[in-house]
């Protein structure tokens, strides 16, 4: 377990501020009440085989305890870095960027199970959408009710997708809850 | 070995040779000619074997075994005769100068332990390296090391002495008078039945075997010397940062990882600002003001001034992202930066009074 360097900070930070812009301070900054110290330490990210998590400052001191090689997991893992070096967000941090997103999509409950099962969003599958929106920006997909299903990359402008046909792609999917049930041995 | 039928038969060789054959008429066919042939050819067969019977032989497992004799036909050479290599620089000088090679002994006296001993090797004759005194000399330089400067010249004469061998060499090459042994170090032949000679190495495989080789330096091969017109290497240095920050955070409000955290952030932040301010967002709410003001101001106004003024801009504006309005950020009217203006209704008159 280490902390990022410059590089890989940027790369986790740039991915994320694709989701959540501004708010990607409140994340950083979030004052963690775990541990005994009554003073609230902060939050911070460490990386372990490729896996960064987000974990507080309390944790990571307990966590240095425990040999590398047997250290699985600490906190919330938010992303891994492939072997190639870019740092693909998995569907773990869907909770914190989920409460943090500035841009967000509301599924029909008729799609709902579409996304689930890893398709992507189709324009007839959309229930609301925030405004402002330009292809390329990170999206968190919420159901009607409000409970966040996944996130992904939007196709199309909040305009250009009024001028789309009934089929057309929305939000390229990237992560859904459902892969914690199909995809159970990769995560 | 001659016989009544006057075949020459070379045993070493197991060759017969027909001397005075000649065709005695020309065959009409390709069938007769080979007939012919092969008519001939038996009987040249059957003298070899006449003369191989003939020889005395020993007992062996599998039958008779005969020794042959050495062969009397002479092949031909199968390479060329070697060219006359060119004289060196110092057979050259000898020459003019008339200097012989005279022959040395193996052993020579050494006066140091008045002992017989080899003339060069190991624990040699004369030896000019093992001197204990060296006399100074009125030419000497106070504070040199004459030991090691024996050493300097030697390694001089011997740098000068290779580089006149291989002039040698080169002027031989250019008339194609190599001697076999270099000559076959400088192109390596293949080995019948393998594939082809190995190509010349690249000038990209050069670099990138000298890439290689430069991981192997503590650096990385980033300090090494490069020849003149070597580009420098795609990797530099090692792929690694040495220096991690430490896992757990110092005590205090900034520690490193914080510093650097807050650092990227802001660079982040700053490298996007112009996305936190909606430009076209706005303007629209600025020509939406404008509209408001002008549709407020022709009530006020008289009559025939507002129907002299041309009517622009009265239509709102259509809300499109990326729309067609040519508007260009250097020209942008102060905006604060994330602020929006309050936008008024019927307040925007108040101040302006006409």
């Amino acid at each position: 377990m280490r902390p990022l360097d410059e590089g890989e900070s940027t790369a986790v930070f740039e991915k994320l501020f694709k989701f959540t812009g501004n708010n990607l301070k409140n994340i950083v900054e979030n004052p963690s009440h775990e541990g005994p110290d009554p003073n609230p330490g902060r939050y911070c990210f460490r990386l372990n085989k490729n896996k960064v998590y987000y974990v507080s400052d309390s944790l990571v001191k307990r966590a240095t305890n425990i040999a590398r090689a047997n250290l699985v997991s600490l906190g919330t893992c938010i992303g891994r870095f492939t072997h190639g070096g870019s740092f693909h967000l998995t569907v773990h941090c869907l909770s914190l960027v989920a409460s943090n997103a500035i841009h967000k999509v509301w599924l029909k409950p008729t799609s709902e199970m579409s996304f689930l099962y890893g398709n992507h969003v189709s324009k007839g599958g959309l229930g609301r959408i925030t405004e402002n929106i330009v292809p390329g920006d990170g999206v968190v997909v919420f159901s009607m009710s409000d409970v966040p299903l996944g996130f992904g990359i939007a196709a199309k402008s909040t305009q250009g997708y009024s001028k789309l046909d009934p089929n057309g792609i929305v939000v390229l999917h990237q992560a859904d809850i459902g892969e914690y049930l199909r995809m159970e041995d990769e995560l | 070995m001659e016989t009544e039928t006057q075949f020459q038969v070379d045993l070493g060789n197991l060759m017969a040779v027909d001397l005075h054959h000649q065709f005695h008429s020309i065959p009409s066919s390709r069938e007769e000619l080979v007939k012919e042939c092969i008519a001939k050819g038996t009987e040249l067969v059957q003298a070899i074997a006449n003369n191989l019977f003939n020889l005395p032989s020993t007992e062996d497992i599998e039958g008779p075994l005969v020794k042959l004799p050495p062969p009397t036909t002479r092949l031909p050479r199968e390479k060329h005769i070697p060219k006359p290599k060119p004289p060196t620089k110092w057979e050259l000088f000898a020459k003019a100068k008339g200097i012989k090679n005279r022959k040395k002994d193996k052993i020579a006296y050494d006066e140091s332990s008045e002992t017989w001993k080899r003339r060069y090797g190991y624990d040699r004759a004369n030896d000019e390296d093992n001197v204990p005194i060296i006399e100074a000399k009125m030419t000497d330089v106070p504070g040199e090391d004459p030991f090691a400067k024996r050493q300097q010249d030697k390694k001089k004469r011997v740098e000068k002495q290779d580089k006149n061998r291989l002039q040698n060499l080169k002027q031989a090459a250019k008339v194609g008078a190599l001697p076999s042994h270099v000559q076959l170090a400088a192109t390596r032949l293949p080995i019948t039945g393998t594939q082809a000679a190995p190509q010349k190495v690249t000038k990209d495989e050069l670099g990138d075997v000298a890439g290689i080789a430069a991981t192997a330096t503590a650096s990385g091969g980033k300090f090494d010397k490069k020849l003149p017109g070597e580009k420098p290497g795609k990797h530099k240095g090692k792929y690694r940062t040495v220096c991690f920050l430490p896992v757990i955070g110092g005590k205090g409000i900034h520690t490193q990882e914080q510093e650097q955290t807050d650092k990227i952030l802001n660079k982040l932040i700053s490298k996007n600002s112009h996305e936190m301010l909606n430009v076209n967002k706005a303007v629209n709410m600025y020509n939406v003001k404008k509209d408001k003001k002008r549709n407020n101001r022709p009530e006020k106004s008289s009559a025939t001034s507002s129907q002299l003024k041309p009517r622009k801009n009265l239509q709102k504006k259509p809300y499109n992202k990326g729309s067609s309005k040519p508007f260009d950020k250097g020209s942008k009217k102060p905006f604060n930066k994330g602020s929006k203006r309050p936008f008024n209704k019927g307040s925007s008159n108040k101040g302006r009074g006409k």
